[in-house]
């Protein structure tokens, strides 16, 4: 009787454990939406999401947060841009070109991209990327260098593990009779890779364009460094920016009541804009899996 | 993976053995100063730095450099230097848009010594060989000048409690209004006691916390090593987050004491219990060593960092 | 009458392949049909450019810091002038082991429910599924932003190692309970059965036979997680704030060396000693992800 006693109290403990993940995201939503939805009320939903104007400092306070929405949308598409063609031609190489041999360095070699910590990126690209950006574009388009191009190339270099892992997975996965049957036909290997095999991993080189998304739109600490941070209205390519994510940690340290509330509804919209990412993933995902 | 590992590294220190020779000559100083790894000089007399004016082109945009919305040095300078527009109780800040945005007194001063055409603004005691600061309407930005009334960008420092400090810091505040205190002060800065009283430590011992102004916290980075020598029983922290956060983090209760470099608004002396002031301090406006320029107008500095005036050919 | 000596190996096999190409051949190949030659071509530079780029960041980070690597970084007490980061790798120890502390057990006990006791067909297991993933999709800057808004002001601790260690925990459940269920779905079947048959509880054959079975698993897991907190940034800003000192308790502040190396950057006095601090936290998180990968392997065998 006695062990049927510790077996069930063992049972429930786990089951205690297991319910602790449901726990943190129902606590992470509550705090967020209690603190931050009262206060886009107060400011006025479409003058907060569509407001062109973020003021803190003025009297009276102006909170509009679209400058940083277009500002972290044109910095993920700029990484989307720049990591994803390379990326998934990488993943095409390492999957179908690659020498044997080579692959046992190259595999483990786009997992140490996954690895670098963000700071080590932001830190890199701020000696290195924003002073040659200056040099080679500063003159003709003015600007110091900290860029919405300069953070995409960043953001587009440390989206390429994800995306080459994921889309080397799905072409990997892709069956071998695809490739035998387009070879039987007189393709080249490349034709066969590139327009039968390629286009059968598309729902999985997809989900690793999601991924890559969601990673892109988080990102704080490379993009604070080089992206330049002024809070306006993006006015071109080799002009700063300010993402969603660099506005709160830049100015949450000083933050007063209406201020801080408003800072803490845009960690609402941006906790919104991944639970959008998440749900168009499981769709690909489930759209993968019927096919 | 061990022999990927040294592969990868070998490969790498190979390859970059050579591109380090060229780095050292060829690199143009584009970011932060070799020579900067000491903290500023103590002496506030300087040796010219030395120039090179001769690759400065005129017709190049002006790249103004500010400090981030809730810094003090922000407030006070815009408020001085007509950035700032008053309206029947409307206040809006007219930096331009355009500024870059730096987090805390060094990160301007990295931003102006790595672009040679930045221009910014910290703190007078601040300044250091990496930067050189202009005078405004003639006037240089001397300790003299600003107690003389002469240099007109100047603003006090403060720092702010709450009620119901602890005993130790209440002691360091002493120290700070002591004669020995304000001495340090007048190393660099303006004392505001010039007959204060010599210093009785009440030797109470624990953790003090100030937080705030970066503009500031030198000055009292230096005040707490002397303090915790006479009272080595006693534990002083101090962050530099800005102004803003120092005020806001004394009324949370986040920081014991918080520092702030811009005068304390009236809806934030309502949660605060005292304001203190330690000492007056200048806003030098700042620009690259081998930048030409030595002077400007009040009206010019308004022009240049409100973007009015956009290219260095505008100023000369 | 030649007699061969009898050898203990067999001559090879050798089976030429049938559809392989000499490079010679693929070379007049690409000369007939050119855009097989370009998709070659753009695809190989494509891998080029991702390992070149891969190579370069890791080289000038070595290059620029491994110079400036000296002994006054590592003193014990940290002030102005020597920049030291040896409070800040402590501060990164004891932050790793509090979250680990924390987590690990949560996550193998969530793992070992999810995988032993509930059927995948459970409505709490989806839940749990779910939200686990959900978890692991925030970005860390609003994970810092619910941890300041918990545990610093709310439960009052203020910017504490704790609060920035509960945070992280939080964050690195998600990636401690997949590979933890991972490596206990590894333990094949025929362990469990074979324990009850010789008359075993489940609690017994859990924590005797199938736990054991998987502790490479898990522990390859637990090594991951580490190298994601000692990366760890925004998340630690406003919780464990940035304080450049080891506290004297769990209560009080200080910064990792991830930390470390934001607040250098972002003053820009001291470029070299940043450099120097990203040689270490690169060198520690790289260790730290090769040590996981060649623990998991260790299940293959």
């Amino acid at each position: 009787m006695k062990k049927q006693l510790i077996e069930s109290v063992m049972k429930y403990i786990f089951m205690l454990a297991a319910t602790v993940s449901i726990l943190a995201v129902a606590l992470i939503c509550a705090f967020l939406f209690i603190n931050g939805v009262p206060a886009m009320h107060e400011i006025g939903f479409f003058n907060f999401l569509l407001g062109r104007v973020w003021a803190p400092s003025d009297t009276p306070q102006v909170f509009g947060i679209f400058p940083m929405i277009l500002g972290s949308i044109y910095i993920t598409a700029g990484a989307i841009i720049v990591g994803v063609p390379i990326g998934v031609l990488t993943a095409i190489f390492m999957a179908k070109f690659c020498p044997p041999i080579l692959y046992r360095y190259l595999k483990p070699a786009t997992q140490l991209l996954a690895g670098i910590p963000s700071i080590v990126y932001g830190f890199f690209g701020l000696i290195v990327i924003v002073p040659m950006v200056r040099e080679t574009f500063g003159i003709t388009f003015g600007g110091n260098g900290q860029s919405i191009f300069t953070a995409s190339i960043l953001l587009g270099i440390m989206i390429l593990p994800t995306i080459i892992g994921v889309s080397e997975a799905a072409i990997r996965a892709v069956p071998e009779s695809y490739y035998e049957a387009a070879v039987a036909m007189g393709a080249s290997h490349e034709r066969s890779v590139f327009f039968v095999v390629t286009p059968a991993a598309g729902s999985g080189i997809m989900t690793s364009i999601i991924l890559g998304v969601g990673r892109a739109i988080g990102e704080t600490m490379a993009v604070i460094l080089v992206a330049g941070n002024q809070a306006r209205m993006p006015t071109g390519l080799f002009r700063g920016v300010r993402t969603l994510t660099a506005n709160i940690v830049m100015e949450m340290g000083y933050a007063a009541e209406l201020h801080r509330e408003a800072l803490i509804a845009t960690g609402v919209v941006l906790f919104v804009f991944i639970l959008i990412i998440n749900v168009l993933f499981n769709l690909m995902k489930k759209r993968g899996q019927q096919l | 993976m061990k022999k990927s590992i040294a592969l990868i590294l070998v490969c790498t220190l190979a390859l970059f053995l050579f591109a380090a020779c060229d780095d050292g000559s060829s690199e143009a100083p584009a970011y932060g100063n070799p020579s900067q790894d000491t903290p500023a000089q103590d002496t506030p007399a300087q040796d010219a730095p030395a120039q090179d004016t001769s690759n400065f082109d005129n017709r190049r945009e002006i790249i103004v450099v500010s400090r981030e919305s809730g810094s003090g040095t922000r407030g006070a300078f815009v408020e001085l230097t007509g950035v700032e527009v008053s309206a029947d109780g409307n206040t809006t800040d007219m930096t331009s848009p355009e500024a870059v945005i730096g987090n805390n007194t060094n990160a301007i001063m990295t931003n102006v010594s790595g672009d040679l055409y930045a221009i910014g603004y910290i703190s007078t005691g601040s300044i250091d060989n990496s930067i050189k600061a202009v005078n405004i309407d003639g006037v240089e930005p001397t300790p003299a000048n600003i107690l003389a009334g002469n240099y007109k960008i100047a603003r006090p420092f403060i720092v702010v409690t709450m009620d119901g400090l602890s005993p130790v810091a209440q002691d360091f505040l002493s120290f700070i209004m002591s004669q020995e205190g304000q001495e340090i002060v007048a190393d660099r800065y303006i004392p505001v006691d010039q007959s204060a009283p010599a210093f009785e430590s009440n030797r109470a011992t624990g953790t003090v916390v100030v937080g705030g102004s970066t503009s500031v916290s030198p000055v009292v980075e230096r005040l707490a090593e002397a303090y915790q020598e006479i009272n080595t029983g006693a534990n002083i922290e101090v962050h530099a987050t800005g102004s803003g956060a120092g005020i806001t983090g004394a009324i949370d209760g986040v920081v014991d004491i918080g520092m702030s470099s811009r005068n304390i608004r009236d809806s934030e002396m309502e949660n605060l219990y005292q304001q203190i002031t330690i000492a007056m301090d200048g806003i030098a406006v700042i620009v690259n060593n081998d930048n030409p320029l030595t002077n400007l107008t009040m009206e010019e500095v308004r022009e240049i960092f409100t973007g009015e005036k956009t290219r260095w050919s505008d100023v000369h | 009458m030649n007699l061969k000596p009898i050898s203990a190996k067999a001559p090879p096999l050798t089976i030429k392949a049938i559809n392989t190409t000499s490079y010679k051949d693929r070379l007049l190949g690409y000369i007939k049909h050119p855009l097989s030659g370009l998709l070659f071509l753009i695809v190989t530079v494509a891998a080029l450019v991702t390992f070149a780029v891969l190579l370069f960041i890791i080289g000038y980070i070595l290059i620029r810091g491994v110079p400036h690597l000296n002994l006054s970084l590592f003193e014990f007490q940290y002030n102005t002038t020597n920049v030291s980061m040896m409070p800040a790798i402590i501060n990164t120890l004891i932050m790793v082991v509090l979250a680990l502390l924390i987590s690990g057990p949560l996550g193998i006990f969530s793992a070992i429910y999810l995988v032993e006791y509930a059927g995948s067909a459970n409505r709490l297991v989806k839940i749990v599924r779910m939200t686990a993933e959900t978890l692991s999709g925030i970005p860390s800057i609003v994970y810092g932003l619910f941890g300041m808004l918990f545990f610093v002001v709310t439960i009052g601790w203020g910017y504490s190692m704790l609060a920035g260690a509960l945070t992280l925990s939080i964050m690195i459940l998600p990636l401690v309970m997949r590979t933890t269920e991972e490596a206990l779905i590894s333990v094949p079947i025929s362990y469990r059965e074979g324990s009850y048959a010789l008359g075993a509880g489940k609690l017994r054959t859990v924590f005797r036979i199938v736990l054991p079975g998987a502790i490479p698993g898990i522990l390859a897991g637990i090594i991951l997680a580490t190298g994601r907190v000692m990366g760890e940034t925004a998340a630690l800003l406003f919780t464990a704030g940035s304080v450049a000192q080891v506290p004297d308790s769990v209560l009080g502040s200080g910064r990792t060396l991830a930390v470390h190396m934001y607040v250098l950057a972002n003053e820009g006095l001291h470029v070299n000693q940043a450099s120097a601090t990203g040689v270490v936290l690169l060198v520690l998180v790289l260790l730290i992800n090769w040590l996981s990968a060649a623990v998991a392997k260790k299940i293959v065998k």
